[in-house]
C-alpha cells in the first residue's frame, strides 16, 4: 500500500483528477465523504488530505510515501524529500509586489516585507544584499502595504487580480511554482516498484497533456 | 526556568527500550569483533578544527561549540571518524596495516526542529578499515554492515544502496563549473528534481550526450540492469571506470546470493567532498530517512599528515532501536526468576542477598510493608 498526501485547497481537485487519469481512482462515495484518509478503488493506495505545509512533513517522516504539493511550499519548508516529477498543475508565480515598485531600490535602510514565505523572502533579498525585516503573516498578505504594515510583500500570484484590487504591482518574479510529486527517500528505495509504477503512470498522463 | 523540560532533540531511554538498545549495540559490537575490529574510544570533546578538517566545514558547523580556557574553539564530537583518522595517522602511525577499528559512541549535532531527523544526540555504531584499499575492503565493510542489520532482526526489511562518487565527479568534472554551480547540480540530482535539472542543464553549453548522461543519473536506481544502462548512456572515461568497479562489486554480491539486500543508486550524490570512491546508504522499512551511511575516503587521513586508503560506515543506533521497538514489542522482560528478599534484620537480609548473588541469582531487596 502506498500512502499519498494531498494538499487540501487550491490544488486538491487537479491532483485528484490527475491521479484518476493515471488509474488511481477514488469512488464517488469516497469523494463525497468528509474523511481525511481514504482508500482508492483498487485498495493499493491510501489518500490523506492535509494542509499544504504539512505535506512535506508527512513525506519527510515517511508517514506518507509520496505527496502532491506546490513548489512554493517545498521551497519554504526545506524538507528533505525527493521531487521527481513536475505535475504541471496549479501553475502560479511567487512574486515581490509593492504599491510603488521603486520602493525596493529606494529603501536602502530597511525594507519591510510581509509574507507567508519568510524563508523564501529572506533568502531572495539576502542573495541581493538588500536588508529586510520579514513580517510573517498567515493570510491576507495583500493588505499589509495598504495599511502601512510593510513596504512590500512576497506572495503567490495566480491571475494577479487580488494584487490589482489591493493596489499592488509586481516588482519581480522570484520563481514559478507548480504542483510536484514528492517522494520519501526511504520509500523510493524500499517500495521502488510501486513508486515507479505511480510515477510512470503520472508521467504518461502529463506527456499526453503536453502533447495536446 | 522549567526544570522538567528537556532540550529539544534529547530523550530518555527507559525499561524495555533501554534493554533493547543495549542488546542491539552488543550485537553490532560482537559482529565487529567477529570480523577482527578493535574497539576504540575517542574523546567526547575535541578541537573544532579537527572536525572542520575531518568532516568539511558545512557538516562541522552543525556541532555544539564551546570555548577552551585558552580561547580555542572546542566541540562536542559531531562524528567519530575524524578522531579515528587522527589517531590512525598519529598514535597508530607505525602500527601494522590494515587497521580495523570500531566504536559505539554518541555524537551531537544541531538539528532543525520538526524534521524527520530530530535527534541532537545519536549513538553511532561504526567502523573504519584503514591502510589497505581495493575491492576486497569495499566488500568487507558492505557485508559487515549487512550482517549487523540481519543479526539485529531486520531480516529483509533493509536495503543498502551503493554508488561510486567517481561517476558524478567524472561527468561534472568535464564541465569546469564553479563550486556554486556544481553544488546546485549535485543538489538537484540528490533530490531527483528532474524538472529543475533539465532546466539547469539546458542553460549550460554542453554536448547533448553529456547532458543526457547527467540527466540519466536520477533514473539509474535498481539492480544489475541499472549498471548496464549506465554503461550505455555514459561516455566519460573516469565515470565508466567507476561504473565498472560497481559492476565488479555487484557480480560478487550476486554470486553470494545477497542481491536482495543491495541496490545500485547512481543518484546518491550526498557528501561528495568526503567520499572518494564507493559510497553507500542504509534504508530500513519504517524509517523515513537514511539510518546509515558509509564509503571510501582516501583523502581523510592525509589531513593528519599520512595519506592512506580508508573505508568505513556508521549506523544510527537510535533509529534502529526505534524501528525494532515498534516491530517486536516483546523484547524480554526484566522480571523473570527474581528472588525477592524481605528486609527483616539487616545482617541476615544482606547475608542472604550476597549468598544468592555469589550463585549469580537475580535478586530484589523487598521492603517490610
Amino acid at each position: 500500500m502506498i500512502t499519498i498526501a494531498i494538499s487540501k485547497g487550491r490544488m486538491q481537485d487537479d491532483a485528484i483528477a490527475l491521479l484518476a487519469e493515471a488509474g488511481v481512482r477514488l469512488s464517488a462515495a469516497a469523494l463525497a465523504s468528509r474523511k481525511l484518509a481514504l482508500e482508492d478503488e483498487s485498495g493499493n493506495y491510501r489518500f490523506i488530505f492535509v494542509k499544504p505545509a504539512d505535506v512535506p512533513v508527512y513525506v519527510e517522516h515517511g508517514i506518507a510515501d509520496c505527496g502532491i504539493v506546490g513548489r512554493d511550499v517545498l521551497l519554504e519548508s526545506a524538507a528533505d524529500v525527493l521531487l521527481p516529477l513536475d505535475l504541471g498543475i496549479a501553475r502560479c508565480r511567487l512574486v515581490v509586489a509593492a504599491i510603488d515598485p521603486k520602493v525596493i531600490t529606494r529603501a536602502f535602510g530597511m525594507l519591510r516585507v510581509a509574507t507567508k514565505y519568510s524563508r523564501i523572502a529572506g533568502s531572495h533579498f539576502g542573495t541581493r544584499g538588500i536588508p529586510v525585516e520579514i513580517i510573517s503573516l498567515s493570510g491576507s498578505v495583500e493588505l499589509a502595504p495598504a495599511l502601512g504594515l510593510s513596504d512590500a510583500i512576497v506572495d503567490l500570484v495566480e491571475t494577479g487580480r487580488t494584487l490589482q484590487e489591493n493596489g499592488l504591482k509586481v516588482v519581480e518574479i522570484i520563481t514559478e511554482s507548480t504542483g510536484r510529486l514528492v517522494v520519501n527517500r526511504a520509500s523510493y528505495q524500499l517500495k521502488s516498484d510501486e513508486i515507479g509504477q505511480l510515477t510512470d503512470a503520472l508521467e504518461r498522463v502529463i506527456q499526453g497533456v503536453n502533447a495536446k | 526556568m522549567l526544570l522538567s523540560k528537556l532540550p529539544s532533540g534529547m530523550r530518555y531511554y527507559l525499561g524495555a527500550e533501554a534493554r533493547l538498545r543495549r542488546s542491539v549495540e552488543d550485537t553490532a559490537m560482537s559482529v565487529f569483533e567477529g570480523w577482527s575490529y578493535e574497539e576504540v574510544l575517542t574523546p567526547s570533546v575535541d578541537y573544532y578544527a579537527l572536525f572542520e578538517q575531518g568532516m568539511g566545514v558545512t557538516e562541522a558547523q552543525s556541532s555544539f561549540r564551546l570555548t577552551d580556557s585558552d580561547g580555542r574553539m572546542l566541540s562536542l564530537r559531531p562524528d567519530v571518524t575524524s578522531s579515528v583518522a587522527r589517531v590512525a595517522a598519529t598514535l597508530l602511525a607505525e602500527s601494522k596495516r590494515p587497521l580495523r577499528l570500531c566504536y559505539a559512541a554518541p555524537v551531537f549535532r544541531q538539528q532543525q526542529q520538526s524534521h524527520a531527523e530530530w535527534r541532537r544526540e545519536n549513538t553511532q555504531l561504526g567502523c573504519e578499515l584503514i591502510g589497505v584499499g581495493g575491492s576486497a575492503t569495499d566488500l568487507e565493510v558492505l557485508l559487515l554492515a549487512a550482517e549487523i542489520l540481519q543479526r539485529i532482526g531486520l531480516g529483509e526489511s533493509f536495503c543498502v544502496t551503493i554508488n561510486d562518487v567517481g561517476i558524478f565527479n567524472g561527468l561534472v568534472g568535464e564541465l569546469n563549473l564553479d563550486d556554486t554551480s556544481r553544488e546546485h547540480l549535485r543538489r538537484l540530482i540528490d533530490t531527483r528534481d528532474n524538472t529543475e535539472l533539465g532546466n539547469t542543464l539546458k542553460q549550460l553549453s554542453i554536448t547533448a550526450s553529456t547532458r543526457q548522461s547527467i540527466a540519466s543519473l536520477t533514473q539509474l536506481t535498481g539492480k544489475r540492469d541499472v549498471l548496464e544502462r549506465a554503461q550505455a548512456v555514459i561516455a566519460n572515461k573516469d565515470s565508466l571506470a567507476a561504473v565498472s568497479k560497481l559492476v565488479d562489486l555487484w557480480n560478487v554480491i550476486e554470486s553470494l546470493g545477497l542481491e536482495k539486500a543491495f541496490e545500485v543508486d547512481l543518484a546518491d550524490v550526498s557528501s561528495l567532498d568526503y567520499y572518494t570512491g564507493l559510497s553507500f546508504k542504509v534504508y530500513v522499512r519504517g524509517v523515513g530517512y537514511r539510518v546509515g551511511r558509509g564509503g571510501r575516503y582516501d583523502g581523510l587521513t592525509a589531513n593528519f599528515g599520512r595519506a592512506e586508503p580508508a573505508i568505513g560506515f556508521v549506523l544510527n543506533l537510535d533509529s534502529l532501536v526505534e524501528v525494532l521497538g515498534r516491530t517486536n514489542a516483546s523484547n524480554g522482560t526484566n522480571g523473570n526468576d527474581v528472588q525477592t528478599i524481605a528486609t527483616s534484620e539487616l545482617t541476615n537480609t544482606f547475608a542472604e542477598a550476597l549468598g544468592r548473588r555469589r550463585k549469580n541469582e537475580k535478586i530484589r531487596i523487598g521492603s517490610n510493608e
